[in-house]
């Protein structure tokens, strides 16, 4: 296991570097100057070879490739060319928010999926079953756009219940001071992933509710609720943190749509704005670290994986 | 050499200017209520608005928001030059005022009262400026003196062109001397003569005064001195100032950013999302303003925007996005109150002379009967009521036909040369030797350069298909260039569209004329990035018509432009300007499109708020009190 | 049909032994049956015909296949043409879904629309299950260091962000649909690989497909005859999964701006639009295209999971 490990580590740290070249490579393929973007399409020549100049963007690739590294490797991920700020700081400060958000609603998502695919399962093909399905199905196939600005409509608009916007603050401690305006955004992320939870749990529970053993328990005189609880709720622990390994990546990512709605810059817009906008530092320095949370994510998934089943690990070998 | 004050780079972003208090230009114009009123608006709905009745009350708070995309990351009045985020000047300037401040009212004025000028006189030959600082103190009770003006001018000369206002030829190049003549008195010695309503009003507005006794420091924990005397030292200075001026942790707690002469100090700043608090500056010395607070925010999408206003707790005035425009009766019925002004600037789609991926898309474009063929098939009448509901200055010629008064000649008053007639452009078009395919693409059957066939460089086929990039995420934007592409195929000329961000576009697109066509920025053809602004009421069109103008985007390039350009930058009288401007329409450097206004929705009760000054935008914080 | 016959697990009568699970885990291999039911005519007669959700599903669908592809043959509208005059008008006489705000009659841009969408999401589907599938087997199939060096090298692209993908694609040609389809399709096949692998690395180790290779079956062989033949259930869900994705990133990236350009139509780019005007009461531009999106995309999804549920579970997950 642990010769398993070690190699799934030093394979992490090839994937993390092949992310950055790749993604340096990418960056610098998209067609435009960095520099006009950033100073503007009235740029003078002399502007933009003072641009090109102090960020060394004349060099050949592999070197600039080079001296992003050994940058990083200080800990210092550059200067953002459209907020002339230290990349660092600009992640720094967004994404505890993101984290935030977008961890709230995904337990929020397993909160109510879990139990609702346990329930289907046990009221399999029944109406209910099938009414859920339908429901969770539904919000899964809604844009997540349409069911932000709706809710958003119906409960901050209409109705006044709720305000519209994330609080305009910094800190974790301020922003969890008012959980009314945390409703509407994690709701809405919640909801379109309730069903990928639900289903999987659904599924699970089915699976071991067939199991040999059980019959045999319940035959034996045990209760239901403790078939579901002690067997059919930690068969599926493991894959849950699967899942939720698979989903860090999206939670350091950001949501652009969410910020977008809900009126909270975070790594999702920042990362499109400086997409849109040549912004090299911002770009490297967001995809490392979603790079990094990726394979962190996927490892915890996979050692997930070879715990339940050791077959995989021996045929891996 | 062109007059062109300096912008912040890409601020011809569709949505909204760029609110610094920029300068107005010599021949001021009144801007009175009046003209705003009578536009040619269908809606007699929306005007500059009328100032809000009741007994002006002391304090109360007043959220704004800005447009997407203000957040400021800079509190140091100068800015290096490769930060190019022009609302750094919104946060700075309420705090350490430029020495003349413009915007009186609805007027487009030069504002004597909150200028920190008591007096400025030109002598000998309009080359020696003396002016009288007002008897104002600095926050820390230090008077502000010339020794002030002094530093500020020490400062930028041996720094610039790390600045992002910076022009060559301007402020401080065309400035040999700036001295203390006493303690309230300066006298800069300029380089040559200039028009002094100019200097006073579109030089010396951007330039804030900065205290010489806080600031003249090249550390942190160091004294402050006179370091700035020697260029060493005044390099040193700048960039202590500069390094500090960015660090957005310390906005509100650093002690150089409390000294401040203005009406407002920082109370809060919010790094993440560029939020800020004014609160008021108890030691003023001008007239205080009534407000006990102003907030800031940000907001990513204008959707967000009129989410929250709607939503009731939000905020106290907002920008309207055109598209939203049919929210006015109920924003009404929900308190507030809406008011508009005309953008005052040019909107039109470029047209690239200098296209290096295609050279015979250009050849096309030099034709001038092309043009206006182009042009002919532009409705305008009909966006402007139909998306923008009445709210935009129809694109007659270069100066709107709103807000400019005496400067709008009669043939844009009249509609301009080129109504819409679509049978004039194909008409045009076959007269040339073109094959005309409605709804297809027209393509050239006669080349050659006789009167009656296609013109210079154009070969036999070339067909009249472009590409039409446009800066994405406005709604009416998009129903615009919709509207404009399906027109235009009456004629069999097809516009493709294509629209991007933004950012990408100016990352994309350079300014290309006959000395300067990179191939990199130059492969574009056509290109529509919203506005280009006027920095006053005198609309010259230096810079962007005459060869080589900065703003010249696609180089158009004609010698009696040149000299009409030229004549209007010296004289003032209407008859020249008038031939410039109707030669300006006529010519089509660029297709005229409709420009529509900057709408405004604020509390009912927000007094100080309207009239809406087009130059200012309405954001005239120091001047707003609640009424009852 | 293979000498050997495997190892039946005993299983209470009526109840499928292994129901499946999410689509993003590995499969737990067991041993299941390789009856009849392997061909892709037995998924389609137990697994559409059996459940409820997938008949449903595929009635839904094909209702709106035959809207937006037959209905212009008998209803016909001017797509192209901007009439500002007729712009944003109510359902009425000649428009009985009202305009949009260029003067288009919306139901026939939803057809046009929902040709777009449709023929994206099955051209991604089709494009990425034959990568992936190919991809994805002969990682499992090959174990060892390919395997890993092929999985690594997913994580990796997965990690890369598609939005510089895209505003590359963007910048240099003019978005289109041939070029969404193919920027999806290089997005999709990542995920659909994991699977197939994760699959093929269960069944690998069914006793079947040992004694094949005992006897001297090339791999070829095995992969071609077994291993795809008894994933193929996997590989069916996870195409109709794919499709409802593609059409929700499309509406997406249209949200985003960066969709297909005037005066082409899809059901995203109408949605957006609509929503802008959501407040001025022009319902008709805002709920006959979420409506209709949302239909189909909850059809597809209900398609692959009535298969996965109900296909009798003779093939793992």
């Amino acid at each position: 296991m642990t010769w398993y490990l070690v190699r799934r580590v030093a394979q992490s740290v090839a994937v993390v570097i092949g992310v950055m070249i790749l993604t340096f490579i990418l960056v610098h393929m998209v067609p435009g100057s960095a520099a006009r973007a950033a100073l503007g399409p009235r740029a003078t020549s002399a502007r933009i070879a003072i641009f090109n100049a102090t960020y060394g963007l004349n060099e050949p690739l592999w070197r600039q490739f080079l001296s992003y590294v050994s940058g990083v490797l200080h800990g210092n991920l550059g200067t953002s060319y459209t907020l002339q700020q230290p990349v660092s700081t600009l992640i720094s400060q967004r994404l505890p928010k993101d984290c935030l958000l977008l961890g709230l609603s995904t337990v929020l998502a397993l909160a109510i999926g879990l139990p609702v695919g346990m329930y289907q399962a046990v009221r399999r093909a029944r109406p209910s079953d099938h009414l859920l399905t339908g429901a969770t199905f539904t919000l899964y196939s809604m844009p997540d756009f349409l069911l932000g600005l709706l809710l958003v409509a119906l409960f901050s608009v209409q109705l006044r219940w709720l305000p519209p916007e994330v609080p305009q603050v910094s800190t974790i401690g301020a922003l969890l001071a008012d959980p009314r305006a945390l409703v509407l955004p994690v709701v809405t992320l919640a909801l379109v992933s309730v069903a990928t939870f639900s289903r999987y749990m659904r599924s699970a529970t089915i699976e071991t509710l067939a199991q040999d053993y059980l019959r045999t328990a319940r035959a034996k005189g045990l209760p239901q609720r403790l078939v579901l609880t002690r067997h059919a709720l930690r068969n599926s622990v493991l894959p849950v943190v699967t899942i939720l390994g698979l989903s860090l990546p999206g939670i350091v990512a950001g949501a652009v749509i969410a910020e977008d709605i809900f009126n909270y810059p975070g790594m999702g817009l920042l990362f499109y704005n400086a997409a849109t906008s040549h912004d090299f530092p911002i770009m490297l320095g967001s995809t490392l670290v979603v790079g990094v949370a990726t394979v962190v994510g996927n490892l915890a998934a996979d050692i997930a994986y070879a715990v339940l089943d050791p077959r995989i690990r021996y045929v891996a070998r | 050499m062109g007059f062109r004050l300096s912008r912040p780079n890409g601020d011809t972003r569709p949505s909204r200017p760029r609110l610094r208090r920029t300068a107005l230009a010599a021949t001021v114009v009144a801007l009175a209520a009046a003209t705003a009123a009578c536009t040619s608006a269908s809606h007699a709905g929306i005007t500059s608005g009328t100032n809000a009745k009741g007994t002006p009350q002391k304090g109360g708070t007043v959220t704004l928001a800005w447009q997407p995309g203000s957040a400021p990351n800079f509190i140091f009045p100068f800015v290096p030059a490769a930060n190019t985020n022009g609302y750094n000047a919104n946060l700075a300037n309420l705090m350490w005022p430029t020495l003349t401040y413009v915007g009186d009212g609805a007027q487009a004025t030069v504002n004597p009262q909150k200028s920190l000028w008591s007096a400025i006189n030109y002598s000998d030959g309009d080359k020696t400026i003396t002016l009288t600082l007002k008897p104002w103190k600095w926050s820390d009770g230090t008077p502000i003196s010339a020794r002030d003006l002094v530093f500020t001018y020490n400062l930028l000369k041996a720094n610039v062109p790390n600045w992002n206002e910076y022009l060559p030829g301007l402020f401080p190049d065309n400035v040999s001397s700036v001295t203390a003549t006493g303690p309230s008195t300066a006298v800069i010695q300029l380089t040559k003569s200039y028009n002094p309503s100019f200097y006073t009003g579109d030089v010396l507005s951007i330039i804030n005064l900065l205290p010489q006794h806080a600031w003249d420091k090249t550390s942190a924990t160091g004294k402050a001195g006179n370091y700035d005397q020697t260029t060493a030292g005044a390099k040193a200075v700048y960039a202590f100032l500069q390094k500090e001026g960015g660090d957005m942790s310390t906005f509100t707690t650093n002690p150089l950013w409390k000294v401040v002469d203005g009406p407002f100090e920082l109370s809060a700043f919010t790094p993440s999302t560029g939020d800020y608090t004014y609160v008021p500056n108890p030691h003023y010395s001008g007239t205080p303003t009534d407000l006990s607070k102003v907030v800031n925010e940000q907001f990513t999408t204008s959707d967000a925007i009129l989410d929250a206003v709607r939503a009731g707790n939000g905020p106290d005035t907002a920008p309207l996005s055109l598209s939203d425009i049919g929210q006015v009766r109920q924003l009404q019925s929900e308190g507030y109150s809406v008011a508009s002004t005309p953008f005052p600037g040019v909107a039109g789609a470029y047209l690239n002379f200098w296209d290096t991926q295609d050279s015979a898309v250009s050849a096309v474009f030099n034709q001038l009967y092309i043009r206006q063929a182009m042009e002919d098939l532009i409705n305008r009448p009909q966006i402007v009521s139909k998306v923008y509901d009445g709210y935009a200055d129809p694109g007659n010629g270069p100066v709107p036909v709103t807000g400019f008064g005496q400067w709008v000649s009669p043939l844009e008053k009249k509609g301009g040369p080129y109504p819409y007639n679509p049978s004039a452009a194909t008409k045009l078009l076959t007269a040339h030797g073109w094959k005309v395919v409605p709804n297809g693409t027209t393509s050239c059957a006669h080349p050659g350069t006789s009167a009656s066939e296609c013109g210079a460089g154009i070969k036999t086929g070339q067909k009249l298909a472009f590409q039409y990039l446009y800066s994405s995420g406005d709604p009416s934007t998009d129903a615009m260039e919709a509207a404009i592409q399906s027109s235009e195929e009456q004629a069999g000329i097809t516009f493709n569209l294509k629209a991007e961000p933004f950012s990408t576009l100016a990352g994309s697109v350079a300014v290309c004329n006959k000395s300067s066509h990179p191939a990199s920025g130059c492969g574009w053809q056509i290109v529509d990035f919203g506005y280009d602004p006027y920095d006053g009421p005198y609309p010259t069109g230096a810079g962007m018509f005459n060869t080589g103008g900065a703003d010249n985007q696609g180089g158009y390039s004609n010698p009696t432009m040149d000299q009409l350009v030229n004549a209007t930058e010296f004289g003032s009288g209407t008859a020249t300007f008038y031939q410039y401007e109707d030669f300006a329409a006529e010519q089509l450097p660029l297709l005229y499109v409709p420009l529509p206004y900057n709408i405004n929705v604020y509390k009912s009760n927000l007094g100080g708020y309207a009239p809406m000054n087009p130059f200012t935008g309405g954001i005239n914080e120091q001047d707003w009190y609640y009424t009852k | 049909m293979s000498v050997l016959t495997p190892r039946r697990r005993a299983r209470a009568k009526g109840k499928p032994a292994r129901p499946t699970a999410g689509s993003a885990t590995v499969g737990n291999g067991t041993a299941g049956s390789a009856t009849t039911s392997n061909g892709t005519a037995g998924i389609l007669q137990k697994g559409i015909l059996r459940s409820p959700q997938a008949r449903t599903g595929l009635l839904v669908v094909a209702a709106v296949a035959a809207f937006c592809f037959l209905g212009p043959l008998f209803y016909h509208t001017n797509q192209v043409r901007v009439n500002l005059n007729n712009a944003s008008l109510p359902p009425g006489a000649g428009d009985p879904l009202g305009t949009d705000s260029e003067g288009h009659d919306i139901l026939g841009r939803l057809m046009l629309g929902g040709q777009s969408s449709i023929e994206l999401g099955l051209a991604v589907a089709v494009a990425t299950t034959l990568i992936g599938t190919l991809y994805g087997a002969v990682a499992g199939m090959a174990g060892g260091i390919i395997d890993a060096v092929m999985m690594r090298v997913v994580d990796t692209l997965l990690a890369v962000p598609a939005l510089i993908l895209l505003l590359i694609l963007v910048n240099v040609f003019t978005p289109n649909l041939p070029m969404i389809i193919v920027l999806l399709t290089f997005l999709s096949w990542l995920g659909t690989a994991r699977l197939v692998r994760g699959e093929v690395l269960g069944l690998r180790t069914r006793d079947y497909v040992l004694a094949a290779r005992a006897m001297g079956a090339s791999p070829r062989w095995v992969l071609g005859r077994h291993l795809i033949r008894n994933a193929i259930g996997v590989i069916v869900v996870s195409a109709t999964f794919t499709v409802s994705d593609a059409i929700l990133t499309l509406s997406a990236l249209s949200f985003l701006g960066l969709g297909l350009p005037p005066p082409s139509a899809d059901w995203g780019t109408m949605l957006s639009s609509g929503l802008d005007y959501l407040f001025d009461g022009f319902w008709w531009t805002v709920y006959p295209p979420a409506i209709i999106l949302i239909v189909t995309v909850l059809g597809f999804n209900l398609i692959g999971e009535g298969i996965r549920d109900w296909a009798g579970g003779d093939f793992a997950r």
